[in-house]
């Protein structure tokens, strides 16, 4: 009797414990991406163009090191980091990890820029609550975005390619070679902007986008875009005409274009590229020969402020601070006017209006003190020059190295020990092999 | 909930129904002395069948009110036990148990054997071994050594604990790989929560929060003094009736409880220093080394000159910090109301100017017998630590200490001027002095544990017993983290001042109710069934605010320019069943079954149950008979086999979007964790064996066990092509396997009237293998290949640590250079007792092999400040430094080393006063201790327990840690 009183106890435990209080707590620290695909509102759609727009702010300033340390225009000098100065400049047998911070970190933060770009046109195509020209412009926006992250993904991996079809996480598209590439993200940049024509902008951007906020405005910025693509295509007439559809201006100021905003805002970013002058340890020195190249009136010249005292490390000495961004709010550009310029005069050398050219040269000379063009009215010495005004007047924007290496110059670089090596491209990381 | 509080009530109308009158009892007295006559205090004696009992008290004696006939149970541990017919002042003798075959061990959930029955190896340490030799700091460095089957890695010298305890091997990868914790019954939580220092160091670019941010982990808030001993169940073959907490093992703790008779006092007080263990020394400067390192040679000569080179590791890093802990505490009480009441203070200076421990308790046990057959136990625990623990470990701004001295040359000037304006560091982006003055780094933590155990005879026959076990608890605690770099210093030229407030705030609780049934058939075979449920649950959250542009001289977070905060919580709940079965046959054979289900929330499917199951067997050969009159005192066999989980990390199974905003914007963007939703636990089986046996009388015994323990669908955070837009996912990725040796040797070598010598010495080895693998090999939890890295692949050791090498025939040139797990470990514990007065113990750990990561060294020799700098060891022309420098990027041979050491951990030396002949003072007791005072190692660090990466699965990866320090102190005790 009691043993069985015993046992219904045991029996009542049991199913008491089943039965008690269903539960799933959910989600408790922010949205899931599954609340976005289905149905989003307008106020969802706006946090995913601001989340696009912040990201590519993302290990930014990784980027521009690791392709203005290869390009011989700055030192990343490090304390806690000696890979800055041993792998990027191929010191002793140092050579490029596919598994180091310099390409994983870099690399997946572009392509998290796309994924949020892939996910806000899904969102956009799905929503309910937006006209067709709405939706039009978040669509446009989202591949213009996309496109130029592909883009600078393709400036590091280069010839050893890019994946460009990501949408599905279980079944990624192959890896494309350099020109697949860049042919492909010439055709996002046509897609988007033909959703961008006669669309409606709804959503905000940040102060970084001002005058580029709109239908017209997103259009010209894009139009930029696929001029520089144009041009590493190497399809001059198309980059006259692309510069003609964007804002490219020869009597413009030269620092107009869109830019990365930073701010001090809850949540926001600083720009990571920003260092006082007169630092140790962690210290942006810039390269000994750019000093040594610049013409001596040059302006430019205050992009590398001299320092109290020289810093050495490890065989690399310089006495001037990489000076380009001067305030952690300072904005970096995604693409100005003074590019456009240059890209214009180039387009011009190669579609052989050499007066059109020097025109435009002269333009960024004198603003900068630099003198008029001189040189021999040629195409291969016009060209040197605007390899060399693109060297100063780009200066830690992230275009010596590429530049360099489209004109097949790679080797003209200075090397500053015995055993360092120039690199043509970041390894694809581990990951994507 | 409400329906167990309900059914809690019927039970309880039950049971008041139920209770059995008892025949006429009397007092009874006695003492209990050992066989040399000296009395034994603190004896539990109690009444054969049911829950009276009382302790013998200073003098052996003891008084009990029991039934003429009743048998009364004499036990106290390291001795064994005896049964004796309750009579008229009874002398009772006890024999010391070195092969503690005597000793109770919790198997079930509430339901215990002896070790003699037991089908398991299950370490124990009593409070003695624990913190009788030479006091550590936190409970969590007290265990270091003690544990047979552990692999235990200080993170480093930081006052206030973190340290990482992995039994039998790597049970998870990214899962959880420490144990449950749990004390009197309430499951403690055991976090590392970080204090956002990451925003300084940005050790992991762009977080507010890593996993380098070197916090401590919170089960070094609970003392050790108040422990009377802890059992460690080391792997799923003895835990699976913890289900799926169980995986990574289970560490039972119980806490001292109050003893019947009048109320003893006991005061005592420790004094004490504590020192760097080590320092590395640094480089002896030249003008040719200066000038070849591009320092500046004039500013080098003018110093020299001067007299002006400093040894500024030796002035951070070599402060003698002062330490003292006070305990008081109480226990007596009633025959029907016991209790132990302690209130202490410890407080540690560190070896860094600046930092220290804090903790200050409060604890009342109180057992509380309402009848006969109800007893009732309430643990109280209040809780106060605070540790200020600087700032050190890898970063990538140039602010930790290690990392500015790395590269700090002795010559430059960092001490500050009559105005008390330091320089700037020109050698580093900090000035390592400047920081430590000037910067904040507190965790405090107010915490409350508190459990209650309800026991009630239910019913009783003369075959059975039926009794209802009811335990539960909380763990509450308010972490704050106080982190505050002002605008003044060196490198917040950007920030302008930081100051990061966190705010943590943690519940868990949990229950347990089972009703235990023991049948008895006859003398021969007894019954124990099990059965119950169980709930856990745990709600978190974590507010972090960051604030930069910091108005000077203010730390509040509404005091600045600029705020930023993150919130994180998590909130789990746990539900479980359990059936258990123990056999016992002519106190010989024991047989034991049972199986628990549980299920989880964090799991990919909440409402399903996962089941655990769990056997074993001990078969005694001497108490069959066997073996009878042979040199074997007692000899068993024994075999066991269970399973237990680990459940899936909060938040596994969704794909959230994380916040990032600009220009005042709010932004999502997708986090670059994808989500699994179909995540399912971690299962482990294990299989052990074993024999134990001892001879000569029972001063010799030895403990032999073999396991072998799969981990079956173990939780890997993968690493996804990061093209996806996402960087990591959690999978059930593969098998692994863990197969080791556990070998325990107790004996008595002297045991003459005057002079004992007990030891112990024990040696284990553990071998693990991934021997399945789904997914490519994956790298985790160090900086890459070019440096060294763990790498999880299908057929190779688990914790193997490969890195890039310059030697022909690897394509790609990757190899192993390395392996987390020791080749072996020793360790063994002494106690030499003269005349029971003076007791000299030590502790002495042998780590055999093993590797760690050693970026101290490479950081150092970076920065041109490695003492060894300018040797030329290889005899190659060039200096060693430069050697190592021109290796990065082609081979990882510089870093990888050979982390094994042999550490006297603890030397204690004791005196009891006890003939004093005063009334007030009972005893004195009176010690001098060295913790971590010695050690022999190769390893080119600060120690060669190192930890950048806190308590998960990476231990072992060492970038310039807090240095570890060493323990000297005087105690003295009263009894009053």
């Amino acid at each position: 009797m009691k043993k069985n009183v015993s046992i219904n106890f045991i029996i009542t435990l049991i199913v008491l414990s089943i039965i008690s209080c269903k539960k799933d707590y959910g989600n408790l620290n922010g949205p899931s991406v599954e609340g976005y695909i289905n149905n989003a509102t307008k106020d969802q759609l706006n946090n995913l163009v601001s989340g696009t727009e912040s990201a590519m702010r993302n290990n930014l300033s990784l980027y521009l090191d690791d392709v203005g340390v290869i390009g011989r225009e700055i030192y990343r000098i490090s304390g806690s980091e000696p890979r800055f100065i041993t792998d990027l400049l191929g010191a002793a047998n140092a050579t490029l990890s596919n598994n180091a911070f310099y390409i994983t970190n870099t690399w997946s933060s572009r392509y998290r820029v796309v994924k949020n770009a892939n996910i806000l046109i899904e969102a956009a195509e799905n929503s309910t609550y937006l006209t067709d020209a709405e939706r039009k412009a978040y669509i446009g926006f989202a591949k213009t975005i996309k496109a130029y992250q592909l883009l600078l993904i393709s400036n590091l991996t280069y010839n050893n390619g890019i994946r460009i079809e990501v949408s599905d996480p279980d079944d990624l598209g192959p890896i494309e070679n350099y020109d697949a590439s860049l042919t492909a993200i010439a055709g996002l940049l046509e897609e988007a902007k033909t959703d961008l024509t006669g669309s409606s902008v709804t959503f905000n951007l940040s102060p970084g986008f001002a005058g580029f906020n709109d239908a017209a405005g997103l259009t010209k910025l894009n139009r930029a875009i696929a001029a520089r693509v144009a041009v590493y295509r190497k399809q001059w007439a198309q980059t006259l005409t692309l510069l003609n559809d964007s804002f490219f201006s020869l009597s413009g100021n030269l620092r107009i274009g869109a830019y990365h905003f930073f701010g001090t805002g809850s949540g926001d970013q600083l720009n990571g590229s920003f260092i006082p002058q007169n630092q140790a340890g962690e210290i942006r020195l810039v390269h000994p020969s750019f000093a040594a190249d610049i013409t001596p009136s040059d302006t430019r010249i205050g992009k590398a402020t001299l320092r109290n005292a020289p810093f050495s490390t490890n065989g690399l000495t310089s006495d001037r601070d990489a000076w380009v961004y001067t305030s952690a709010t300072d904005p970096v550009p995604i693409i100005r006017n003074e590019e456009l310029i240059l890209l214009y005069a180039e387009a011009k050398i190669q579609t052989n209006s050499l007066p059109d050219a020097v025109t435009a040269l002269n333009v960024i000379r004198t603003a900068h003190n630099a003198g008029n063009y001189g040189g021999a009215i040629t195409a291969p010495a016009l060209l040197d020059d605007v390899l060399r005004q693109r060297r100063f007047s780009l200066f830690a924007e992230g275009h010596r190295w590429i530049d360099v290496r489209r004109f097949e110059k790679l080797a003209t670089l200075p090397i500053d020990r015995p055993d360092d090596d120039v690199w043509s491209a970041f390894p694809l990381p581990l990951t994507e092999q | 909930m409400k329906k167990i509080i309900f059914f809690l009530i019927n039970v309880l109308a039950f049971f008041i129904i139920q209770v059995n009158l008892y025949a006429q009892d009397k007092t009874i007295i006695g003492k209990v002395t050992d066989k040399n006559g000296a009395p034994i205090s603190g004896v539990s004696v109690t009444v054969a069948k049911t829950n009276r009992g009382t302790v013998t008290d200073y003098t052996g004696n003891f008084s009990i009110a029991a039934a003429d006939n009743a048998m009364l149970v004499f036990s106290m541990s390291g001795f064994k036990s005896q049964e004796l017919k309750a009579g008229d002042n009874i002398q009772v003798y006890l024999i010391e148990d070195v092969a503690r075959l005597d000793e109770i061990i919790v198997t079930g959930l509430t339901t215990n054997v002896k070790r003699s029955n037991l089908a398991n190896s299950v370490a124990t340490i009593s409070n003695k071994q624990l913190n009788g030799i030479a006091p550590a700091q936190t409970l969590d460095a007290a265990l270091n050594g003690k544990i047979s089957g552990a692999y235990i890695n200080a993170n480093g010298g930081a006052p206030g604990g973190g340290i990482s305890v992995k039994l039998r091997g790597v049970t998870s990868i990214y899962g959880n790989t420490q144990p449950l914790y749990v004390i009197d019954g309430v499951f403690v939580d055991n976090s590392s929560i970080s204090s956002g220092m990451n925003v300084v160091t940005n050790a992991a670019p762009g977080a507010t929060t890593s996993n380098q941010d070197n916090p401590s982990n919170r089960i070094a808030d609970i003392r050790a003094e108040d422990i009377e001993n802890i059992e460690i169940l080391k792997g799923a073959s003895a835990s699976a009736i913890y289900g799926s907490k169980a995986a990574a093992g289970v560490i039972l703790i119980t806490t001292k409880k109050g003893r019947q008779g009048r109320t003893r006092v006991n005061f005592s007080q420790d004094l004490g220093f504590v020192k760097v263990r080590k320092l590395l020394g640094t480089r002896a400067l030249n003008e040719q080394n200066v000038a070849g390192m591009g320092w500046d040679v004039n500013e080098y000569k003018a110093a020299a000159a001067a007299g002006k080179i400093y040894d500024y590791e030796k002035e951070l890093y070599g402060q003698t910090g002062f330490t003292r802990n006070t305990v008081v505490s109480m226990n007596g009480g009633s025959d029907k109301t016991t209790f132990y009441f302690s209130i202490a203070q410890k407080d540690e200076e560190g070896i860094i100017k600046g930092t220290g421990y804090q903790n200050s308790g409060l604890r009342l046990n109180v057992d509380h017998r309402i009848t006969d057959n109800i007893k009732i136990g309430l643990t109280t625990n209040y809780i106060h630590s605070s540790a200020d623990r600087g700032i050190t470990g890898n970063d990538n701004s140039g602010v930790t200490f290690g990392i500015a001295l790395s590269s700090t040359p002795g010559f430059t000037e960092l001490h500050p001027d009559a105005n008390g304006v330091y320089p700037g560091n020109r050698y580093a982006a900090s000035n390592p002095l400047e920081t430590r003055d000037k910067m904040r780094n507190n965790e405090s933590v107010d915490r409350f544990i508190s459990g209650l155990t309800f026991d009630a005879l239910l019913q009783q026959s003369v075959q059975s017993n039926t009794r209802l076990v009811a335990r539960g608890g909380i763990d509450f605690y308010n972490l704050q983290t106080d982190v505050l770099f002002p605008g003044t210093l060196q490198f917040q030229a950007v920030n302008k001042g930081t100051s990061i407030q966190g705010f943590s705030r943690n519940l868990n609780s949990n229950f347990i109710v089972s009703l235990v049934n023991e049948f008895r058939p006859n003398e021969k075979i007894s019954f124990t069934t099990s059965a119950g449920t169980t709930q856990e649950a745990r709600d978190f959250n974590n507010l972090l605010n960051v604030a930069t542009q910091v108005i000077s001289g203010q730390s509040n977070v509404d005091q600045a320019g600029a705020l930023t905060a993150t919130q994180f919580r998590t909130k789990v709940q746990d539900n479980g069943v359990f059936v258990q079965e123990e056999v016992l046959i002519n106190d010989a054979i024991n047989l034991t079954g049972g199986i628990r289900f549980d299920r989880s929330t964090n799991n990919g499917d909440p409402e399903k149950f996962y089941a655990y199951p769990k056997a074993g067997a001990s078969v005694n050969l001497t108490r069959l008979g066997l073996f009878k009159g042979t040199f074997f005192e007692n000899f068993k066999v024994r075999a066991a086999y269970g399973q237990a989980g680990n459940f899936p990390a909060y938040g596994s199974k969704f794909t959230s979007m994380a916040v990032s905003n600009i220009g005042g914007l709010p932004g999502s963007v997708v986090n670059i964790q994808q989500g699994e939703p179909t995540i399912k636990p971690e299962r482990q089986t294990e299989f052990e064996t074993g024999i134990d046996f001892s001879i000569l009388n029972g001063r010799v015994g030895m403990e032999i066990s073999y396991y072998n323990k799969n981990v079956y669908d173990f939780l890997l955070l993968r690493t996804l092509p990061a093209s996806s837009g996402f960087t990591t996912q959690w999978v059930n990725a593969g098998d692994l396997r863990n197969q080791g040796v556990e070998i325990g040797l107790f004996a008595q070598p002297i045991a003459g009237k005057n002079l004992r010598w007990n030891t112990t010495v024990n040696f284990w080895l553990n071998r693990s293998k991934v021997t399945r693998m789904d997914i490519p090999p994956v790298v985790l939890g160090s900086f890459g290949e070019v440096l060294g890295v763990f790498r999880i692949e299908e057929g190779k050791s688990a914790t193997q640590i490969v890195g890039l090498t310059d030697e022909p025939g690897y394509m790609p040139p990757i190899k192993v250079w390395g392996d987390q797990e020791p080749r072996f470990q020793m360790n063994s514990f002494n106690e030499f007792t003269y005349k029971n007065k003076l007791s000299f113990r030590f502790l002495a750990h042998w780590k055999y092999g093993g590797q760690n990561v050693n970026l101290t060294r490479m950081q150092n020799v970076f920065g041109g400040t490695d003492k060894d700098w300018d040797k030329d060891d290889n005899k190659n022309g060039m200096p060693d430094g430069l050697d190592a420098i021109m290796t990065v990027g082609s081979t990882a041979r510089e870093f990888i080393a050979n982390s094994g050491y042999f550490r006297i951990r603890e030397i204690g030396l004791y005196y009891n006063f006890d003939k004093l002949g005063m009334n007030a003072i009972k005893s004195i007791r009176v010690g001098v201790s060295l913790n971590n005072y010695i050690t022999f190692t190769n390893y080119k660090a600060y120690d060669p327990e190192a930890s950048n990466f806190g308590t998960g699965f990476s231990s072992g990866i060492d970038v310039l840690p807090f240095p570890a320090s060493k323990h000297a102190a005087l105690h003295l005790s009263f009894d009053f």
